[in-house]
């Protein structure tokens, strides 16, 4: 991915060392390292919580200004201050002076996402949405994952960057996992795979030759030349069909090693994610995803040929919680599903963190936590006031950044969540006086665009549109300090 | 208009593929013979008496099962292809709703409304136990309004967020009126849906969270009704009517089209998505209006009169060429992609798994997989659909994953040589006489209909497997070894094909 100078000089701090820059740069050993390491060599991750998790019930108002004005719209399903989970580390909405305390789910059974902020590792953007809210799953799903708000196109917003970066069709950059291409991925030019593991990713031959290369190849080969042919057809399905095809069976070759390498250098990490060891792993469909990814990334960072995939996609359901959504409830949905996520995103951390401990002379292992950054979002947030026992559909809400690499803290503003703040839906609107609006994903998606994946002008990716026409990614102290 | 054309062989083909499982030469010429015109053909399709089948069992994995064995077996093919897109259509998911007795209800509510009023059939789902709880009617009193079957209501069974002209069909405050209206509905141990007044939403007594919200009208601002005042939707003391009455107005939403005429929106919404799944994706904006306007849909919402304009239609046969240039191609569904395989290739489902012979294991034993699991690898797990807007369709079925499950599919049902009914038996379906590479190429292709998609390196690109690239010019199918490794791997190699895919 291409970079201009001055990007390295900002993300590296050496702006002030301005006697080092210049043509003796890349003669220093130290620093073509550095580069290395800062600008090509990292991964991203998002996690999307499908069907609208209720961001007020994630990060909670636990004392303070916010606080009685969250305790007038919640009832039933309200996190008690004592409830809460309080880091450690400062979590506090500096606009209105609240602290704030994450859902006890996401302390998850191994400290979960709390632990990882007391960690600095957890970049917390608060009321992230985006102009003329639309309550449709579908819609908005697609508003943040095509990252245009007010025209439709066609393509992911990651989508995007992939085409912006010369990938070939059968080049395999992004994987997701789960049955289908994600639609932040979807573009064109390139290839993205998706599976749910890796072990079963081979080709499927008859039993009866299983041994048999002669008869393998010829399957192989007879199967290779269609989808060749139907990536020339002029039919765009056809194309679509031939190239997804034709890359499969590549990676029904290049993928099932990483499996067998991960399981192989990494059991006591392996069985954490699932239902082996002492004490028992996770075994949660969200933990499993994760350990996908963590077999590519070690693949891939340890050097294995023809693998080179950056750029993942995983999910998890369940959060479309209009009724029994449950507060602080352990066994409650919406309790199940953070301390899912939170086991799982730590767990997924102390393993990269390990794999770096383990990385001896090996570069792409090394500060590997520090290279990957996962991106949690979810189409919108739910209503302020609760119904009968869950929530209706909502408008702003927080994202998480998860990294390493990511300075820990709060960022943005949240909401006013006062009854008279609200619109006349019962949302949290775009814009609230006096002179504040939300965060724009967008903010977030050029963030990451330009100061994780080195990309000068984020705007080439994300059309702007009057009412963002001035950029959080532009604002200095909005970079989460990406490292 | 073409409901007189007469009916040639190669259309007849395609409207079988399209309305059926199985459409073989056989079948498509049988329909010639019995049909002058594609008219009488539609008719004739489209005359079947909806069956009151219902799966049953005791677990979801059960009545999965036994609802593609019912469509690897019934002779009322389309009537399972007009239930698999309701499903879709009414999405509901076992997911959320937790009963077995009630998904095997809503199966069979929806086959005796396949075909009938759009209208009859939505008044009919609004009260059906399945989707009471999945989307919260159950959940939804006074003081409390749930609004999440008032929004699909009209985002997706009915009226679509946004008309054909891009705007706006509804807002958010007709969404909260018409869950006013579906306020204290529940259902008894009978599974028969009643309104509990008390819990009903009078414009009496809310709570300080819900102000109240005035008279109970919709559409103030949309709808094409002309009336700034909205569409009344109450019915005095009669509550229960309310439900019926908000259905009736949102038949009569209509939207201005590009001549400035109003159209029916519900008519327009509902013949895009059966022709989309008919016919072709992105279908012209001119067949949706000419087969809602020869049908009269827009005012008699008569489902059977619309889909036989929709397979009269010129329109409807041009997706029968082969892909290439300017032609509009479908994915096949997975449940479309196993059951067309198994029709044609005349193999049963085995046992009370309903699973393939083989399965995972081998053919000699093994761990059989039930067809529902081997559905679920492909994308489609019947009655746990991804979402309220069911599943994604077109290309977004394939994937790597996706596309691997198919390619394992295709190997074990042509890898499956029992003997049996629940094997692959290719000397009842081919001469295992003939030598000629070319030859059994095109009559594996052509039973698997797929002869005339292909194009000529296709083919070659089959005969190059069949001879080894020229080392076998001649095939010995009498040959045990070369019957499997050729005949039952051509078999797989074509199921797995990029144009197998393709409806």
């Amino acid at each position: 991915m291409a970079i201009t100078r001055r990007q390295f000089i900002t993300r590296t701090g050496l702006a002030a060392a301005g006697t080092l820059i210049g043509p003796g740069l890349f003669r220093n050993p130290l620093l073509r390292e550095a580069f290395a390491q800062l600008m090509q060599d990292r991964y991203l991750i998002v996690l999307f919580l499908d069907g609208g998790n209720d961001g007020l019930n994630t990060v909670t108002p636990q004392a303070g200004p916010l606080r009685s004005d969250y305790e007038d719209a919640r009832n039933s399903i309200q996190l008690l201050p004592g409830e809460l989970i309080v880091p450690v580390k400062a979590f506090t909405d500096t606009h209105s002076g609240t602290q704030l305390g994450f859902h006890p789910g996401l302390g998850g059974t191994n400290g979960g996402i709390a632990a990882l902020y007391d960690a600095n590792m957890v970049a917390v953007i608060q009321g992230c949405g985006y102009p003329e809210y639309n309550l449709s799953h579908d819609l908005s799903r697609s508003i943040w994952q095509t990252g245009s708000p007010l025209t439709t196109v066609g393509t992911g917003w990651m989508g995007r960057y992939l085409l912006n970066n010369g990938y070939a069709p059968t080049d395999i950059p992004a994987c997701t996992i789960g049955d289908s291409v994600a639609p932040e991925l979807r573009q064109t030019a390139t290839s993205v795979l998706a599976f749910d593991n890796l072990q079963d990713f081979g080709f499927p031959y008859d039993y009866a030759y299983d041994n048999d290369t002669t008869f393998k190849d010829a399957v192989f080969n007879a199967l290779h030349r269609l989808p060749n042919g139907a990536a020339a057809n002029a039919n765009s399905t056809m194309q679509y069909i031939g190239n997804t095809g034709g890359s499969t069976l590549d990676a029904t070759n290049s993928y099932p090693p990483l499996h067998r390498k991960y399981v192989q250098d990494r059991p006591t990490w392996n069985a954490k994610y699932s239902s082996g060891g002492t004490p028992p792993g996770l075994n949660t469909s969200t933990a499993r995803d994760f350990r996908e990814i963590a077999k590519v990334i070690y693949g891939v960072a340890s050097g294995v040929a023809n693998v080179n995939a950056r750029f993942f996609e995983l999910r998890n359901g369940g959060y479309d919680t209009h009724s029994d959504q449950g507060g602080a409830d352990s066994q409650g949905q919406h309790y199940n599903l953070h301390r899912e996520v939170g086991d799982a995103v730590k767990l997924f951390f102390d393993d990269l963190t390990d794999m770096a401990a383990h990385a001896g002379s090996q570069t792409g292992l090394q500060n590997l936590h520090k290279k990957v950054v996962v991106m949690v979002w979810s189409e919108f947030a739910r209503r302020i006031t609760q119904n009968d026992s869950g929530t209706d559909h909502g408008s702003q809400g927080p994202m998480f950044v998860i990294g390493g690499g990511v300075n820990g803290g709060v960022y943005g503003t949240h909401a006013n969540i006062a009854q008279s703040a609200l619109d006349d839906d019962g949302n949290t609107p775009y814009s609230q006086a006096p002179g504040f609006r939300s965060t724009d994903f967008r903010d977030v998606y050029g963030t990451i665009i330009k100061h994780w994946l080195g990309m000068a002008d984020p705007s080439i990716l994300l059309p702007t549109d009057p009412i963002i026409s001035s950029s959080y990614w532009n604002t200095a102290n909005f970079d989460m300090g990406f490292v | 208009m073409s409901a007189d054309t007469p009916l040639v062989l190669s259309d007849a083909r395609h409207l079988l593929r399209r309305a059926g499982f199985e459409a073989t030469v056989a079948a498509a010429q049988k329909l010639v013979d019995d049909n002058p015109t594609r008219g009488d053909a539609a008719d004739q399709l489209l005359s079947f008496t909806p069956s009151k089948f219902k799966p049953g069992g005791r677990y979801v994995e059960d009545i999965a099962n036994k609802w593609v064995r019912y469509m690897v077996k019934t002779k009322l093919q389309l009537q399972e292809r007009l239930v698999l897109f309701w499903h879709d259509h009414f999405a509901t998911s076992f997911q959320k709703v937790g009963d077995v007795g009630q998904m095997a209800v809503q199966n069979r509510l929806i086959r005796l409304n396949c075909r009938g009023s759009f209208k009859d059939f939505v008044k009919a789902i609004n009260k059906d136990p399945a989707m009471m709880e999945f989307l919260d009617t159950v959940h939804n009193h006074k003081g409390d309004p749930n609004e999440n079957y008032g929004r699909e209501l009209q985002e997706l069974f009915t009226l679509g967020v946004k008309d054909p002209m891009g705007n706006p069909n509804y807002e958010q405050d007709d969404v909260k009126q018409i869950a006013r209206a579906f306020t204290g509905w529940d259902y008894d141990r009978t599974g028969t849906a009643f309104l509990d007044t008390s819990s009903h939403d009078k414009g009496d007594s809310v709570e300080h969270w819900n102000p109240a919200r005035g008279p109970k009208v919709i559409y103030k601002t949309r709808g094409g009704f002309g009336n700034p005042s909205g569409q009344d939707f109450s019915a005095g003391t009669n509550y229960a009517q309310e439900v019926d009455n908000v259905i009736d107005i949102i038949f009569r939403h209509r939207y201005l089209d590009a001549t400035n005429t109003l159209r029916n929106t519900v008519g327009d919404y509902i013949a895009k998505k059966l022709i989309t799944y008919f016919a072709q994706p992105d279908p012209s904006q001119s067949y949706v209006t000419a087969v809602v306007d020869e049908s009269g849909f827009g005012s008699s919402f008569d489902l059977t009169a619309l889909l036989k304009s929709i397979f009269v239609h010129d329109d409807f046969y041009l997706t029968a060429v082969p892909p290439g240039a300017g032609t509009h191609k479908s994915v096949k569904w997975p449940v479309d992609y196993v059951v067309s395989s198994l029709r044609l290739l005349q193999i049963r489902l085995k046992g009370k798994d309903q699973s393939l012979l083989g399965g995972e294991g081998d053919p000699q034993g093994g761990d059989d997989v039930s067809i529902r699991d081997l559905l679920e690898n492909m994308g489609q797990v019947l009655f746990e659909p991804p979402s309220v807007f069911g599943w994604d369709w077109e290309t977004a079925w394939l994937s790597s994953a996706t596309l691997l499950a198919r390619y394992a599919f295709a190997r074990d049902i042509a890898g499956a040589r029992g003997g049996g009914r629940t094997s692959f038996r290719p000397e009842r379906l081919f001469d295992l006489t003939e030598s000629d590479p070319g030859t059994i190429v095109d009559a594996v292709t052509e039973l698997l209909g797929v002869k005339d998609q292909l194009t000529n390196s296709n083919r070659d690109d089959l005969i190059t497997y069949l001879t080894d690239a020229g080392a076998m010019p001649t095939i010995d199918l009498s040959d045990t070894d070369t019957l499997y490794r050729k005949l039952n791997g051509l078999v797989a190699v074509v199921l797995q094909s990029p144009v197998y895919q393709l409806q």
